[in-house]
């Protein structure tokens, strides 16, 4: 069995590709989908034509780039941005990607989910549009933009692994070697460490949202 | 109530067109200062295109708004927002803040500290009758009528001489609205800002305002003019029939009672007949103050009452929900005073009819 430093290492590499993709392609999807999402604080308006084409173009752009797969995806970049397959970097970036293209939808659902009446009050309170970004938008997609980042954050572990048959390292790595090795300890220390760590994680997101989300009234 | 007071908010040929359709046409209208105006229409007559050009939440696409005077684009929007209260009709709260955290909204954007944005909050948790224990509570967590007066409150953070208000009582319960409307009344008297209060409910218009503006198709208005003037002397078909079919009785509301006759609990004197509503006993409470009718074996609810410096709309309700056909009349302090004849109130609308067109007796 291998040793537990590997384990420990490898767990460190697999943390770090799964969740820093999922900070950086939330960063980068926050203001892409508000760019695109349809309701805006201008009260009865609505949704006007160019704004829904805008809408569309964005959300089809990103389901789009999700059917790329992954392995494809990886072997791609290098070619695009001079990495090498294996590096930290072309990880990062290609998962990213992935983490843009359902984060995307996830956030246009999350801030079409703000009521308008309260963007309104907001409004007519005296906000200007960047406080009444942060101040009211942002936190009121939490729980809807929440969902979306469970989803993105666990089938990002499940990609990471997915990374190993190219070689590149993560817990992925255990099953890979213990196949080729034929050693079942290893596969079986592999799922279960990807298991424990997306549970930990999706906890973690789970936690932090209810504690942003006090407000809401629990059934 | 003042009849000249000086103008607080001025529209000056304010149009504002959309691409499908005109919302408001041609508006000319100076809104007292200090006293209710309420803006009241069917449905889709530009209220609220009207109300929101004040604070720009919408832009007027022609004509100007004068803020005591001053053109409202002389200053930033937001400058301009933050000077005068806003209540919306869902109340509007942000759900992610406390109660006080609400009210403090103004305040705090206009860079009060924390501190003190929750001590002004408090205050005015006092002023509109919410329990400061409500204060850490979350909207979500409010009932319908609370909700309203942590909007109520939110708008008087202010500090504004102008209070706009968009059908802020409509989405809460009849008994909940009367509440409401009777403390608006109280802090209008007690705070005398100009408050301009938006409502398709004719009722509501009249309880409340001091001035109504009647808004017709297309948002024209289509009278302005103080409640009784509306009331009695409907512009056109439009208004009357917008006014409704309640109006003989609503115009009851602006005649006084105090002149009718008080008939003695006792009986005797004013009447001539010992007790006049017999075979019917009024029943009276440890305090004196009125607890139903008798009659034979029987102990009924009693109805209205008819209050010190009631109109005659309340006398002829007191004497029309009572058992035995006799309004009661009580004291300040709830003590039964007296009571009234329905031949009496009829005799007084009779009068009131008569002098309005100078009929002579
Ligand atoms: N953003 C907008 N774009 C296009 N038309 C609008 C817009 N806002 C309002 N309108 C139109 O302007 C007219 C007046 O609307 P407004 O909301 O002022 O009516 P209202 O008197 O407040 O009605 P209600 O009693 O139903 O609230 C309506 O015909 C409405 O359809
Ligand atoms: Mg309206």
């Amino acid at each position: 069995m291998g040793n537990l430093s590997t384990v420990g290492h490898l767990t460190w590499l697999h943390l770090l590709q799964s969740v820093l993709p999922v900070v950086l392609g939330t960063l980068i999807s926050i203001p892409i989908a508000r760019f695109a999402a349809g309701r805006r604080a201008r009260g009865a308006g609505g949704r006007r034509g160019a704004g829904r084409v805008r809408r569309g173009v964005v959300v089809n752009a990103a389901a789009l780039l999700y059917t790329v797969p992954s392995l494809a995806l990886f072997v791609l970049l290098p070619l695009i941005l001079g990495t090498s397959i294996t590096s930290l970097t072309n990880v990062i970036v290609a998962l990213t990607l992935y983490v843009v293209a359902m984060m995307v939808r996830s956030c246009v659902d999350a801030f079409e989910s703000v009521s308008p009446e309260v963007l309104d009050a907001g409004t007519a309170m005296g906000y200007r549009p960047l406080r009444a970004f942060f101040g009211i938008e942002l936190p009121l997609s939490v729980p809807v933009m929440a969902a979306g980042l469970r989803v993105a954050l666990v089938s990002n572990i499940s990609m990471v692994s997915v990374g190993a048959v190219i070689g590149i390292q993560s817990l992925g790595t255990l099953f890979t070697d213990g196949l080729r090795r034929d050693l079942m300890a290893e596969i079986v220390v592999g799922i279960l460490a990807t298991v424990v760590l997306a549970l930990v994680l999706d906890r973690l997101v789970t936690w932090s949202a209810a504690a942003l989300t006090r407000w809401q009234v629990r059934a | 109530m003042p009849e000249t007071a000086a103008t607080a908010i001025e529209f000056a040929g304010v149009t504002k067109r959309y691409e499908s359709a005109v919302a408001v046409e041609d508006l000319d209208l100076a809104i007292p200062a200090g006293l209710i105006t309420t803006f009241v229409g069917p449905s889709g007559c530009g209220k609220t295109t009207s109300l929101r050009m004040i604070n720009r939440m919408v832009e007027a696409t022609e004509g100007t708004i004068l803020i005591q005077g001053e053109d409202n684009r002389d200053r930033p929007a937001h400058e301009l927002r933050r000077s005068m209260g806003y209540v919306m009709q869902q109340a509007g709260l942000m759900p992610h803040r406390t109660v006080a955290d609400n009210i403090a909204t103004v305040p705090r954007l206009k860079g009060a500290s924390r501190a003190d944005g929750r001590a002004r909050a408090l205050e005015l948790m006092d002023t509109v009758g919410l329990d400061r224990k409500l204060a850490k509570r979350y909207p979500a967590q409010l009932s319908g009528g609370q909700a309203q007066r942590v909007g109520v409150a939110r708008a008087l953070a202010a500090d504004s001489p102008i209070l706009l208000m968009d059908e802020p009582f409509s989405a809460v319960d009849p008994v909940v609205r009367t509440d409401l409307q009777n403390e608006l009344v109280r802090l209008h008297e007690q705070l005398e800002r100009t408050i301009v209060f938006v409502t398709h409910d004719i009722d509501e218009a009249v309880a409340l305002g001091h001035r109504i503006a009647v808004f017709g198709e297309g948002g024209r208005i289509a009278q302005f003019g103080t409640p009784e003037e509306i009331l009695r002397a409907p512009a056109d078909d439009f208004v009357a029939s917008f006014v409704g079919r309640d109006r003989g009785l609503r115009r009851l509301t602006f005649a006084s009672g105090q002149e009718l006759p008080m008939h003695p609990l006792e009986g005797g004197t004013a009447s001539g007949l010992e007790r006049p509503w017999a075979p019917w006993e009024l029943l009276l409470d440890d305090a004196a103050r009125p607890a139903g009718w008798r009659f034979g074996e029987r102990e009924v609810t009693g109805g209205t009452l008819f209050t010190p410096g009631g109109s005659l709309r309340e006398a002829l309700d007191a004497v029309l929900s009572s058992p035995s056909g006799w309004g009661v009349a009580v004291d300040d302090a709830g003590r039964a005073a007296g009571l009234i004849a329905s031949d009496d109130v009829m005799a007084a609308a009779g009068r009131e009819r008569r002098s309005r067109y100078g009929v002579g007796e």
